[in-house]
């Protein structure tokens, strides 16, 4: 594939000299061949001409979902990958929500397998225990041999603690990285909503901020007897960034993310039990929206991650209780941190991460591979999830204003652009 | 003529003052009906009503079929015991079924909060909530506050205590929305396990000695504890809790006032009241029933009248 990008600003903060310029961009063979000013048009490249269009390194998500193996009617790898790299992904790691879980090595190569050849570069997440149910390690040490990245029980609470020690302690001898879901699931009770003002008001269960950071702040004391690496996904409260900070102020060796809705959601758009609203962590207060983009500002929360869950519709179209919780949020990516940070620092979070993981980063400079995300991030559009390229159509993004546009990606030799 | 400003009736929050004072404007009118010797008005002849009960219920079933038939309109009952819902049909599927049958209005009581609003956006009819989960209750509360207005001539500047288990309660929520519509004091009492956190938030105070609740109030309202809402045990036993919030006549004697004792039923005798309150003169439980049947029949007569 050879493409001729024309116009493009490029957005890089680690290159001064290509940062905020206006260049042309030749492509030769999945490579960057040539980055300049003023370049002409060469016959055998194809020319993309976008308006206003921006271009970075490909981006990373550290949590996604799709649905194969097990829940293929969510979202199936290979449409889920075309999503990805529509919206400007070119490395996303899965999560273990599957069915089977993926706690062998098997289930690792098989994913690794099913994603090949596409434009978006997947890397699988193995469970840390055996099925996922909190009683015996998994094959950590086969499962990284063969490409797993991490180990998680997707949001499923490690509730033994000894266990989290052993695991901690167990994958040193490979560098593993070891996920601890924050949530104690015994003050969590059968809570679906953030405990406060809202969820008093519909009289639906309340999951206190405490159950987080309970959860966090043993995590954390496990760790510093432990040593080791510790991931923890989706954060949701002001008093986790404290605990975090204080633990990363202290020297241990802790990352965490915070998922995209939580930065830009509150748990007042309850109101109306709207089941895809219906997400964990649960959506939380103003307060702790406020902390939280401090702490991706200040450094303390390493990673967003769009934390994107299909579900079908089965699933979402019923009671709140009964509803599965998740939202679709690769498209809205960029939008929504766009809006809030500019377009520098939502590049940066954009492509932060991949070295916490052991995935490769990408470079964009001449001779590289060509691992682009193409964008606009001028204007503002109102998502209409009904033109999501999504197989699942649950999203909270629904109808709220997105400021740019993703035009597509570029990445393993394949273009793929937004209709 | 007024009308109510919702096509349904999904929760108190979602109504206001003048929608309470239409309903007991009404109900004072139907009240009267249903003393009459002849029980019965042919106002709603051409609707049709579907009772679609999720979970047990006796007494609110029974006071909407009671309400349903004095205003002559046509009734079904749907029981989920007996349903396709243990055969894994949904919500939608079952109350679209029965509307394809030409059902006008649905009273719905579904062990989840927010099943009357989620219905009310996906099917074609009117809906009355008769209880979603720990959510709204509305109807029961408004039967309260009619029974309150009746006993005292106003709600308005009445100090009201809601005693037992708040936390799984659509009755007190629904009470406490209603309440502070109407310009009421409302306090809650009961055991800390069993408070919200966040209570007060909804303008209501926090008292946890019975004792000083009843001293405050010109009416208690007892409740249920709600024993198969629980996941695990909020005090330590049935006695425990009576020690310290069941009422009994010796301390409603202690009492240097007459205050007004309401339950919503049913009643476990011995446990949040005694036998010898919940029969005594200051007690309104039957009133309350009574109360219901006009209160339900002002409800549905106003939401049919919208359809109309």
């Amino acid at each position: 594939m050879n493409l001729f990008l024309k116009s493009a600003t490029l957005i890089d903060a680690s290159n001064t000299s290509l940062h905020g310029k206006k260049r042309d961009i030749l492509i030769k063979n999945g490579k960057i061949e040539k980055i300049a000013s003023r370049l002409e048009a060469v016959s055998g490249y194809k020319e993309i001409l976008l308006d206003n269009l921006h271009v970075s390194k490909g981006w990373f998500d550290s949590g996604v979902c799709f649905g194969e193996p097990g829940f293929e009617e969510r979202e199936t790898i290979a449409n889920g990958l075309h999503v990805a790299a529509a919206s400007g992904f070119a490395d996303i790691l899965l999560n273990p929500n599957t069915a089977p879980k993926p706690d062998s090595s098997s289930h690792i190569v098989f994913l690794k397998e099913r994603a090949s050849g596409q434009s978006c570069n997947l890397h699988p997440m193995g469970t840390m225990t055996a099925r996922a149910k909190g009683e015996h390690l998994a094959e950590l040490f086969d499962m990284q041999n063969v490409g797993a990245k991490a180990f998680y029980d997707f949001k499923t609470p490690i509730t033994n603690a000894n266990l989290l020690k052993i695991a901690l302690l167990y994958a040193q001898n490979f560098n593993g990285l070891v996920c601890s879901y924050p949530m104690d699931n015994h003050i969590k009770g059968k809570g679906l909503v953030n405990e406060g003002e809202v969820s008093t008001k519909l009289g639906l269960k309340g999951i206190p901020a405490l159950a987080e950071e309970l959860q966090i702040a043993r995590d954390l004391y496990i760790l510093e007897y432990t040593g080791g690496q510790l991931h923890i996904p989706t954060i949701s409260t002001a008093g986790s960034v404290k605990l975090i900070a204080a633990a990363k102020k202290k020297g241990l060796n802790v990352s965490c993310s915070v998922a995209l809705h939580h930065l830009c959601l509150t748990d007042a758009i309850l109101e109306e039990f709207d089941t895809d609203f219906k997400v964990q962590p649960p959506l939380r207060t103003p307060r702790d929206v406020k902390a939280l983009i401090k702490g991706l500002e200040n450094g303390t929360i390493d990673l967003v991650t769009s934390d994107h869950t299909p579900i079908d519709i089965e699933e979402k179209r019923i009671e709140f209780d009964n509803a599965a919780f998740g939202s679709i949020a690769l498209e809205n990516s960029f939008g929504v941190l766009n809006k809030i940070f500019g377009k520098e620092k939502a590049i940066s979070l954009l492509t932060k991460g991949r070295k916490r993981f052991n995935i490769a980063e990408p470079e964009l400079k001449e001779g590289a591979l060509a691992c682009l995300a193409l964008f606009n991030p001028e204007g503002e559009l109102t998502y209409d999830v009904a033109h999501s390229a999504s197989t699942s159509k649950n999203s909270l993004y629904k109808n709220m204003p997105m400021h740019g546009k993703v035009y597509g990606s570029i990445n393993n030799g394949r273009l793929v652009l937004n209709p | 003529m007024s009308q109510l400003s919702v096509n349904h009736l999904l929760g108190i929050k979602y109504i206001n003052k003048q929608d309470i004072d239409l309903i007991f404007e009404t109900a004072d009118h139907f009240k009267e009906v249903i003393n009459r010797s002849i029980k019965k008005v042919p106002t709603l002849r051409d609707i049709t009503i579907a009772n679609i009960f999720f979970e047990n219920s006796t007494r609110t079933r029974l006071s909407f079929e009671l309400a349903e038939k004095r205003l002559s309109a046509d009734v079904v009952n749907f029981s989920a015991g007996q349903s396709s819902v243990k055969k894994g049909e949904t919500l939608i599927d079952t109350v679209n079924n029965i509307l394809s049958m030409k059902v006008d209005m649905v009273v719905m009581r579904h062990p989840n909060p927010g099943a009357g609003i989620f219905l009310s956006k996906h099917v074609n009819a009117s809906i009355i909530n008769a209880g979603d989960g720990a959510h709204e209750h509305p109807t029961q509360a408004l039967l309260d506050s009619y029974s309150i207005r009746e006993k005292l001539g106003d709600v308005k500047g009445k100090n009201v205590v809601i005693v037992g288990d708040i936390l799984h309660s659509r009755v007190a929520l629904s009470n406490i929305f209603a309440l502070r519509l109407q310009g009421a004091n409302v306090k809650v009492c009961g055991p800390k396990t069993l408070i919200p956190k966040y209570i007060e938030s909804l303008g209501v105070g926090v008292e946890t000695n019975l004792v000083k609740a009843l001293e405050w109030c010109h009416v208690a309202n007892m409740l249920r504890v709600q024993n198969e809402r629980m996941d695990i045990s909020y005090f330590p036993s049935t006695r425990e809790y009576t020690q310290q919030f069941g009422i009994n006549k010796k301390l409603l004697d202690s009492i240097n006032k007459d205050i007004i004792i309401m339950h919503p039923g049913p009643i476990n005798r011995g446990v949040e009241i005694t036998s010898d309150v919940a029969d005594s003169d200051q007690s309104v439980i039957l009133n309350q029933v009574e109360n219901g049947v006009a209160i339900r029949m002002a409800v549905i007569y106003l939401l049919a009248s919208k359809i109309k």
